[in-house]
């Protein structure tokens, strides 16, 4: 209501314009020299009015700004990953507010605002500097006392590559099933980082998909853990870990970035990062860039790239086929890698002797959607034992699974380059 | 996205990629975890060598191959407590250690006398 007579009032104005001061005063032509007064205004209204959002406003439009609010309520009401669907929901009404083409306003439209902040994820520069933010609040300590989990953040990367062949199947280019297929690895940084590497066309889509299934991990996951563990593997209790040194802390991201990347060397950006981010931190000595990193650095790099990837989501570019294929193939993804972990869980528990069992349910924090799938594994195991918590343990393969995520995009990456 | 591919689709190639990408995804890991495995055992490695000096050094001196004991001579051990004494008292800053009162007397001076306040009852 508001609104409409805001719009009315400015209606109003601009027709008062003319009738007090003349025709003359009205800027950018409106008025034809031969045109009457009256005339004048309705051509004046006329051509505002092709200005607004409401003259060009499409059906596809509005779906996107549903779509937008939707991912507002999901993150207030929810709670579903707030700090990444408040700026993306707030994007794609951004992205989506219907104007005239040629205005210099759209994210596609170069010089404008928008399209320089987006160029931040076309160019894959925001995803290696979210990697720092994340690589300096990693602790390691879990995954560095119980090495044998990262096996499991290894085993859940089968989403992404199965996401790969299921993309091909549905008739991608090889270039863009292997940018669709990163959105298996739950990593929404990596998703992007590798689609603007492969398929920068549809950077939105795969951002989009990734971040949606990372904020429903909570809903996506436990079913699937439900059905995969018995109830007697969720009780299965595991020994506390081990006190981890200092030493010990610090060597780890330094042998992991020196490894990975010399494996993978097309995801020096985002290892190269990560590792950075946690050397910073362990080192003791740079407590303050850690800081930054990890608190003022990673938030404005989220605000940014939350805002611009919702508002590369307009309805034009977005509302395809090939998006509603590649939001299909995110949920079969994300089921593929969530039962991938839990299996190679229970393939574990095969050749572990009866003490040193690990509980199947941290399979599935093998996607690396930190911290939220470790969560679920915390919440899913209290369910069935309040005194069996999972949540250290659970972040073992929840790390490893961004460490792998990123190897297997980097592996893609120099594969289809 | 190419809608007409399916049939130039080199699947083999897709194969190929799936295979060997998995696989060293899994390597990466793997190589990782055998390094932080056996990373407790070579950190240990000096401290572990030390500690077999010490034991070496304590069977030697229970099969009584070294007999003699090291004593401290009485000089020796009062002047360890001096001088732990003295670290001890500098903790502290140095107190005269004399307490009294000290008394201060005023001359007597018309403006402050109670005598002629301005708040003295005349009765």
């Amino acid at each position: 209501m508001k609104k409409l007579i805001t719009v009315l009032s400015i209606l109003a104005i601009l027709y008062l314009i003319p009738l007090i001061f003349g025709s003359d005063l009205m800027a950018q032509n409106l008025v034809s020299e031969t045109s009457e007064e009256t005339g004048g205004l309705f051509e004046g209204l006329r051509h505002f009015w092709d200005y607004t959002g409401f003259s060009n406003v499409s059906f596809g439009n509005l779906i996107m700004i549903a779509i937008g609010l939707i991912f507002i309520f999901l993150a207030i009401r929810l709670h579903y990953e707030p700090l990444l669907l408040i700026p993306i929901g707030t994007g794609i009404l951004l992205g989506n507010i219907p104007f005239s083409p040629g205005a210099g306003v759209g994210i596609y439209e170069s010089g404008s605002v928008l399209n320089y902040l987006y160029f931040g994820v076309t160019q894959g520069i925001y995803p290696p500097l979210i990697f720092l933010g994340i690589g300096a609040m990693t602790d390691f300590s879990s995954l560095i006392s119980n090495p044998r989990l990262m096996l499991l953040g290894a085993a859940a990367q089968i989403g992404i590559f199965g996401t790969f062949i299921g993309a091909v199947a549905l008739g991608f280019e090889i270039h863009e099933a292997g940018a669709i297929s990163i959105i298996g690895g739950a990593d929404g940084p990596t998703a992007i980082f590798a689609s603007a590497k492969l398929a920068p066309q549809l950077i939105g889509s795969i951002a989009i998909a990734a971040y949606s299934y990372m904020a429903l991990v909570p809903v996506i996951q436990p079913p699937i853990m439900k059905l995969l563990i018995t109830k007697k593997e969720r009780l299965i209790r595991m020994k506390p870990p081990r006190a981890v040194s200092k030493t010990e802390k610090i060597l780890f991201p330094i042998i992991g970035l020196l490894i990975t990347t010399f494996i993978s060397p097309s995801a020096i950006p985002l290892l190269g990062m990560l590792f950075f981010g946690n050397i910073l931190k362990e080192s003791g000595v740079t407590e303050r860039l850690a800081d930054t990193a990890r608190t003022k650095m990673i938030d404005i790099v989220t605000i940014l790239l939350g805002v611009t990837v919702g508002a590369s989501t307009q309805a034009s570019v977005f509302l395809t086929s090939s998006s509603i294929k590649i939001f299909a193939l995110g949920a079969v993804s994300f089921i593929i890698a969530t039962a991938g972990g839990l299996i190679f869980a229970k393939i574990m528990n095969l050749f572990m002797s009866p003490g040193n069992k690990i509980n199947p349910l941290i399979g599935a924090a093998g996607v690396s959607a930190v911290p939220d799938s470790a969560r679920v594994v915390q919440q899913e195991g209290i369910k069935s034992d309040p005194s069996n918590h999972l949540l250290m343990h659970a972040m073992a393969p929840n790390v490893s699974g961004v460490i792998g995520s990123a190897v297997a995009a980097g592996i893609m990456i120099s594969f289809l380059m | 996205m190419e809608e007409n591919s399916m049939s130039f689709i080199d699947w083999s190639e897709i194969w190929i990629i799936t295979g060997v990408g998995y696989m060293v995804v899994f390597l990466a890991l793997l190589l990782l975890m055998f390094l932080f495995q056996s990373m407790p055992k070579v950190l240990n490695l000096g401290l572990s060598s030390k500690i077999k000096e010490v034991r070496a050094k304590a069977a030697a001196r229970k099969n009584g191959e070294t007999k003699q004991e090291k004593y401290i001579s009485g000089e020796v051990s009062a002047a360890i407590g001096l001088a732990i004494t003295l670290y001890y008292k500098e903790q502290h800053d140095e107190e005269s250690g004399i307490i009294t009162i000290k008394r201060v007397a005023r001359t007597y001076s018309p403006w402050s006398s109670k005598i002629y306040g301005v708040n003295n009852n005349p009765r």
